[in-house]
This record gives structure tokens, C-alpha cells and sequence, in this order.
């Protein structure tokens, strides 16, 4: 099997040279092999990172976010607060949409009234939307007003792509025919090849610096050897989500650069803490016990087992950082005084043992293969540094889509695992949607721990997040937010293993700026 | 008209030239032996076998034990000495899996799955054939219009979604590659089992009485055992490899006990960084063993058809 493999490599490879040597390349053009492709060209249909990322390039948002997250003026120059449940945003002027005509407050409009009425859209985007009223105080000047206080509000703005208000009942069909994508982003779409590419021309219009390169092509490589051969092979030039195996090999070749940047997506186990007996946790002879998962010494016991510093070197190739909270210490909402807990390996089984589990008991652990990386691996090593502490451990790691359906919901209509590996990467780029959506009691009407399938409840947690996302002022909010995370991680209410990093690779020459979020934009490549 | 210059031949050469009778075994092994290809594979396939059956004598860890695995090993090349003390001739895998060791584990749980759905299908196979033959008429039609089902469907398509739908496991796996195997054999033996059953000594059998049941399974099923023999041998490879097609694509079985399909896959990304061992070393095992059941296929599918009697 593995000749086989190889063998199609080589294949690949020489077909991949002949490829390049039959398109000769322009000058100012760019090929970027893609991780991940679009399900639409319709912004308002998918709330997913691979379609968000090729509207940031097309329409374009009223916010955006820099590298690093922090936000920045996008289609708004400015905004301010005028009361608690009043936002005002300046629009800049001057700004043209692709075909010529001019951006104004009236397409904003238009979009807030698209966004809620996508049809058959998977996930779409009316949470960003919902409740805020616009008003028009002048072409350039509009006045949101939110039924509660809404800090977060420009956090949200830039999940909202802007079209214009002509094609404001374009239907998706006409959207990915490619009739209705008019936008006034850096990059209009010149062609769409579903599974194969997205050619993108540089629009020479556009109200920020201009990008460097005037052509791209964006080609979908899922596979991750394929990638890094297609850059090998200089078919592409770029190429994101670089394989952590292969990080050594390409950052030691002198026609390569590498640019990494920590993520903000945090790897961590949900155990579950509501019903006893959990699912597939029991005694060492396989009898029935109450969940120890209850007893806050046990995850603890079970955070302190995990070596993480040997995760993030042997399996991640470096390519990651221990993580003590929901989101890293550089964003915000971030607590000062949590930090990844240290590997205790004597502590861990003195914990247990003061908990009442001097033998320890058994279990299996749960996860995706192929959705996060390393994800099996990091299993693995865990279920090693478990079985060491006395806690018999073993595994089982199912397709992402398999096992995302069952941690939510198992035959019985209860999540299906005890204790599981998955991941969560901050939508609004700051540290309350984590806390919202995983340390809240869940209590999804109201849009509270939706991914809180632990069912962990605090209500001090609860009553200072509340707070938190009602307080207008910026650093009195964070204050709240740390103290949050102080109290959730108190509980060790999830255990968190590390942070991501995000790894591009370029040929040399041509510099990529690596964000937080995953996201490779155009903006942010040129060459020297 | 043939026989008679044989037997005058036998005649002119007296009586004590003429052998011994052969049971059909003793031939059978005569001409299997004769050739030198088959015997250096049944050699081959016996040591396999014996290294699968010794493994936990002659290997320095258990790769099911997890106390026995560290990640502090993950990756050594081949001869490095592991954390425990002992030499990892065939180097390690990502998580510090002794390869040698996770080879010979990994090679007990392929014979096994191989061996076993082989048998399991062959005997679902032998009685549907069987059933279908001697009943005839709609029984025969059904029967067989489920095979053809069944074979127009790929294997690995079929294989791939009973094991997502199961879960993982051995069990599971064999349950999945009998689903996806005993129809060759049900067309096989029922094709065979057509010819048997026009013959006299089937004839004879009813006229005397016997049950359908003796009929079939005493006097038609042991004449459709030689094409049944080399078509488990042949899936027998076969259901190693799907096992192995399944496991690498991350349903097959679990990775705390790893077969050779999941050693494989968990050297497939480490194969552009040099790291070659994790996903050779296994690959070969798998290539040998089926190399090795093919090899004596061959010459047990020649030696059986009496369409390439010499």
C-alpha cells in the first residue's frame, strides 16, 4: 500500500511540474492552494470560515479585524456609542461597488433585510442582525438601535457582508452563477470552478492600499501531503494550513518561507457533568460507578495528567501552545492569572485518590479524526498520560461529521459521550463567545451554552457573563470577562490543552501576514 | 478411445508398475510442492503466521498497552533506543509506538479478521449456494438475485458504510467484510453445485432415500470444495486488504489496536517529511502476507481446475 502511495506522489508530482510548465505564469500573478473550499458564493448563506474568508475579498464588511483580531474600520470609518442601546456608524465616503455604483447607507439596509431571509441557508447569519434597527441619518450616517445593550454589536458587523440594495432579493442560485456578486471588496470573482478554483482579479478601485497581486487563483487542495507537494512542485505559491509534520522540512528549505502565528482556536475536553452514570465511565472491572467527572478534583487530576509541553512538542511539532483558558492571553476578555496547567504526574494520582479513586477506573474518549490537527494523535497521547495516572483509558475517534452529531445528540436524544476532544475557535474574535457558548447553564432559547453540551452550570459564571455582555465600557467589560474565565476554570469546567498555531508557507520572496483566525487574505500577501 | 493404448501400456508394464493409489490429498500435495514459486510462499505465509502467533514472546512492548507506549518516543528512526531500554529495529510511529512490535500485534489482528470472515463467508456462501441449486425454481431466482445485488455493488463502498454505521471493532469489521464477501462464494459453489447435481451419484443418493439435507451437505457439498478452497484464499487476501482500505481511511479499527491498516495511515502524513518507516515497514508486512496467500493461490487454483491439467 505504501508503494502504491508513493507512487502516486511521483505521479503527481511530474504532473504538477508539466501543469506549471504549460502555463507560464505572469508576473503580478498568484496561485494559493486553499485547505478548505466555499460552499457558496452567496455571503449570506453559509456561516463557515472558507466562504466568510472569500467574502471578506468580494463585498467586504462595515468592521474588520486586523491579524490580531483587534478591530479595525472596514466600509465604517468610525464608530461610537451614543447611549447603551445606541450605536452610531460613519460610512466611508467614496466607496464604489465593482460596477460602479456608490456604497451608501441604503445597501446596508438592504443587507439587514437579506441576511434573516436566506432560504435553506445551513447557518446563516441573522444572529449578527437580529433585533438591531438601522436608521438613515444621512447617506453616510445611520444609527443602529439594540433592544438590549449590545457592546459586542461591531464585533458582529464583521461577520455581515455588504451587497448592494439592487440585489437585495438575489436568490443563492444567483449568487454562485456568479450574476449577483458585485461587491466593493479589494477582489472581484472573474471565475468559479466548483472543487477545482476561484479566479479573483484585483479591483483597483478599492478604498484601501492596493494589494500587490492583480490576478489570483485560488486552488481548493484538501489534501494535506498534495499541498505541500503542489509547493514543493511550485504549482502554487501559497499555501495555507500547513501540516505540522512538515513545518522542519519546509522552514529548512531555502526556496520556502514559513509564517506562523498562534491561533485563537483552543483544543480542550468537555466531560460530563450533569448525569450520573456518564456514558462509558466506569469501574476498573467495567461496573457501574457514579460519574467521578462530577467531582471537581478528578478534572483536575485529569488536567494535571496531561503533559501538554510534550504534546505541543513531539505530536504538534511545536506547532501549538499549552492553553490554561478558553481564548489566548492576547485577546480580549482574557483572564491574567490563568495558565496552562502543569504536568504533576504524582499529583494527579493523589487527587484521585483524595476524590475516593485510589485505583482509578476506566473509560473511553472520544473524538474527531480528521477535523482538527493532530486531533487523533493528541487522543492517543492523552489516553497514554490517563492510563498512567490509573485512569484506564481508551479511545475511539470517528469521522467529524459522525461524531459532531453524536457528542450533541446520541440515540437516547443525550449527548453520547462522557468525556470528548473538540474544539472551539472565537466567532466574534473576543473572549465572550466562548464563555456564551460553552461555560454558560445551557439555555438555548435564549442563545446560552449552545455548545454547553457538559451541561456545566455555575450561576456565578452565569450572573458575571451577564453582566459582562451588557457593559458598554471596553475595559470594564474585559475586567468582567477575566473574572468569568477565574471562575469557570475555579470549576475546571472544561479542560483546555492548547492553542493552535496557524502555519502558512510561501515561495521566497513573498510574504504572507499570518492571522489568528485562520483566515488568508489577500491583503495581507506581497511579495518584496 | 483414449484409455485404451493406457491401459494396454499398464498391462505391457506388469503389475508392480502399477502406484500405489494416491488419495486425492496426496496428489494434490504432489503437485502443490512441485513448484518451487508456491513453496517459497507457503514458507513465507508459515513464517508470518508463526511471528503473528509468537508476538507477545518476541516483542519488547505490548503497542495495546498504553502504559507501555510514551509519546517521549514518537518518531525514532529506525535502531534508536527507546525511552524503556530496548532497540526499535524498525523505528517508531507519532505517538512512540514500537513499529516492530505494532507490526506483528497489527499482523494477528489482519490474519485473524482475514481467516475469520473467509471461513464465516464461505460457509454463508456454500449454504446459500447449495440451497439454491438444489431447490431451484423462486428460491434459486431470490437467492440469487441478492448476489447479483450484492456484486454490483463495490465492496469497499458497502464494507465503508457498514463499518461508519457500526462503529468500530473487530467484530464489526468481520461482520462487514462476511456482508461484502460470501456472495463469490454463494455464485461459486451454486454454478458448481448445478453440474453435481445431474450427476449419478446424486441420482443414486435420492433413489436410496436420503434426506435433501445428507444429499446436499454429504454428497454434493464435498465435490464443490475445490473451487471454493481457491476462492478463499484468494478473498482471504482480499479481506486483508479491504481491512486494511478501512482502517486507513479512519473506520476500520481502533487506534489504541492498531492493525496494519492504521499503522499505515498514521505514517501517511509523516511520508513527505523523510519519515518513510512509520508507513513502510507496515506496508510491507501487508505486502508480504498478501504476496505470500496470493502465491499459494495461484498454484492452488492450478493444481484444482481440472480445465489446466497437464
Amino acid at each position: 500500500m505504501s508503494m502504491t502511495m508513493t507512487v502516486t506522489k511521483f505521479v503527481r508530482l511530474a504532473a504538477f511540474s508539466l501543469s506549471l510548465a504549460a502555463t507560464p505564469t505572469m508576473a503580478q500573478d498568484l496561485v494559493v492552494g486553499l485547505s478548505a473550499e466555499p460552499s457558496s458564493l452567496d455571503p449570506h448563506f453559509h456561516n463557515l470560515a472558507p466562504n466568510n474568508q472569500l467574502s471578506a475579498h468580494i463585498f467586504g464588511h462595515l468592521v474588520m479585524r486586523a491579524a490580531d483580531q483587534t478591530l479595525i474600520p472596514g466600509l465604517a470609518e468610525s464608530w461610537r456609542v451614543v447611549d447603551p442601546l445606541t450605536w452610531e456608524f460613519k460610512l466611508r465616503k467614496g466607496v464604489t461597488f465593482h460596477d460602479g455604483t456608490p456604497f451608501t447607507v441604503d445597501d446596508v439596509i438592504a443587507t439587514f433585510e437579506r441576511v434573516p431571509n436566506v432560504p435553506r441557508s445551513p447557518s446563516n447569519f441573522s444572529s449578527y442582525t437580529r433585533g438591531r434597527q438601522i436608521t438613515k441619518i444621512d447617506d453616510h450616517t445611520m444609527r443602529i438601535t439594540t433592544g438590549v445593550p449590545s457592546p459586542l454589536l461591531p464585533n458582529d458587523f464583521t461577520a455581515v457582508a455588504i451587497i448592494p440594495k439592487g440585489v437585495k432579493d438575489a436568490t443563492t442560485e444567483d449568487f454562485n452563477a456568479r450574476k449577483t456578486t458585485n461587491g466593493t471588496g479589494p477582489y472581484r470573482i472573474l471565475d468559479y470552478v466548483q472543487g477545482d478554483r476561484i479566479v479573483l482579479e484585483r479591483n483597483d478601485a478599492w478604498w484601501g492600499p492596493k494589494p500587490h497581486y492583480k490576478k489570483v487563483t485560488l486552488r481548493v487542495i484538501r489534501s494535506e501531503p498534495s499541498r505541500v507537494a503542489a509547493l514543493l512542485a511550485g504549482d502554487v505559491d501559497v499555501i495555507e494550513a500547513v501540516p505540522t509534520t512538515d513545518v522542519a522540512r519546509l522552514k529548512a528549505d531555502q526556496r520556502l518561507s514559513v509564517f506562523e502565528a498562534t491561533g485563537s482556536r483552543l483544543i480542550y475536553f468537555k466531560m460530563e457533568m450533569h448525569r450520573s452514570p456518564a456514558p462509558f465511565v466506569t469501574a476498573k472491572d467495567g461496573s457501574r460507578i457514579d460519574n467521578p467527572l462530577l467531582d471537581r478534583r478528578v478534572r483536575l487530576a485529569l488536567s494535571k495528567a496531561i503533559n501538554r509541553e510534550a504534546i505541543a512538542a513531539r505530536i504538534m511539532d511545536g506547532a501549538a501552545r499549552p492553553a490554561g483558558q478558553f481564548v489566548p492571553d492576547f485577546i480580549f476578555g482574557a483572564s491574567p492569572n490563568l495558565k496552562a496547567e502543569r504536568f504533576d504526574l504524582e499529583g494527579a494520582r493523589r487527587l484521585l485518590a483524595e476524590a475516593g479513586y485510589p485505583n482509578g477506573f476506566k473509560m473511553t474518549i472520544f473524538g474527531p479524526n480528521g477535523r482538527y490537527v493532530n486531533d487523533t494523535k493528541v487522543i492517543e497521547a492523552i489516553a497514554q498520560m490517563y492510563t498512567r495516572a490509573g485512569v484506564d483509558t481508551s479511545i475511539e475517534t470517528l469521522p467529524p461529521a459522525n461524531f459532531f452529531s453524536r457528542a450533541s445528540q446520541g440515540a437516547d436524544g443525550w449527548p453520547e459521550f462522557g468525556m470528548y476532544l473538540t474544539g472551539w475557535g472565537s466567532s466574534t474574535g473576543e473572549g465572550s463567545d466562548p464563555l456564551r457558548n460553552i461555560a454558560a447553564s445551557f439555555d438555548a432559547a435564549n442563545g446560552f451554552g449552545q455548545s454547553n453540551r457538559s451541561r456545566y452550570s455555575n450561576p456565578k459564571v452565569d450572573e458575571l457573563l451577564k453582566k459582562a455582555i451588557a457593559t458598554m465600557d471596553d475595559t470594564e467589560r474585559a475586567k468582567l470577562l477575566a473574572e468569568t474565565n477565574d471562575v469557570a476554570f475555579a470549576d475546571q469546567a472544561i479542560i483546555p490543552i492548547h492553542y493552535q498555531v496557524n502555519i502558512w508557507a510561501a515561495k521566497k520572496g513573498i510574504t504572507v501576514i499570518p492571522r489568528v483566525d485562520e483566515w488568508t487574505l489577500l491583503t495581507g500577501i506581497s511579495k518584496q | 478411445m483414449t484409455d485404451i493404448p493406457l491401459a494396454s501400456a499398464q498391462i505391457s508394464q506388469g503389475l508392480p508398475a502399477i502406484p500405489k493409489e494416491e488419495t486425492p490429498f496426496t496428489q494434490f500435495r504432489k503437485a502443490f510442492f512441485d513448484d518451487k514459486v508456491a513453496v517459497a510462499g507457503l514458507i513465507l505465509f508459515s513464517i508470518i503466521v508463526a511471528l503473528a502467533l509468537l508476538a507477545p514472546f518476541i516483542t519488547p512492548q505490548n503497542p495495546y498497552d498504553l502504559r507501555s507506549v510514551d509519546i517521549m518516543d514518537s518518531r525514532l528512526s529506525p535502531g534508536s533506543k527507546a525511552g524503556d531500554g530496548f532497540t526499535t529495529w524498525l523505528g517508531t510511529d507519532g505517538v512512540g509506538r514500537d513499529l516492530y512490535s505494532g507490526i506483528l500485534y497489527g499482523l494477528r489482528i489482519s490474519l485473524m479478521v482475514g481467516a475469520l470472515s473467509g471461513i464465516i463467508a464461505a460457509s454463508i456462501g456454500m449454504a446459500v449456494g447449495l440451497t439454491a441449486a438444489y431447490a431451484g425454481g423462486r428460491i434459486e431466482t431470490i437467492l440469487m438475485r441478492i448476489v447479483d445485488l450484492q456484486l454490483s455493488l463495490p465492496a469497499v463502498l458497502i464494507a465503508l458504510i457498514l463499518v461508519a454505521a457500526l462503529g468500530k471493532g473487530v467484530d464489526k469489521i468481520i461482520f462487514a467484510l462476511v456482508v461484502v464477501q460470501w456472495a463469490y462464494y454463494a455464485r461459486t459453489v451454486r454454478g458448481t453445485a448445478l453440474v453435481e447435481r445431474r450427476k449419478e451419484y446424486v441420482e443414486a443418493a435420492q433413489s436410496l432415500g436420503l434426506s435433501n439435507a445428507r444429499v446436499v451437505f454429504r454428497h454434493i457439498m464435498p465435490n464443490c470444495l475445490a473451487p471454493v478452497i481457491v476462492i478463499i484464499t484468494v478473498q482471504t487476501a482480499h479481506a486483508i486488504a479491504l481491512e486494511a482500505t478501512l482502517s486507513f481511511l479512519g473506520v476500520g479499527l481502533p487506534q489504541t489496536e492498531p492493525s496494519l491498516g492504521v499503522l499505515i495511515a498514521n505514517g501517511f502524513q509523516y511520508m513527505l517529511s523523510g519519515k518513510y518507516w512509520i508507513s513502510f515497514f507496515p506496508g510491507l508486512a501487508l505486502l508480504l502476507t498478501i504476496v505470500s496467500i496470493n502465491l499459494m493461490g495461484d498454484r492452488i487454483r492450478d493444481v484444482l481446475n481440472p480445465r489446466l491439467e497437464k
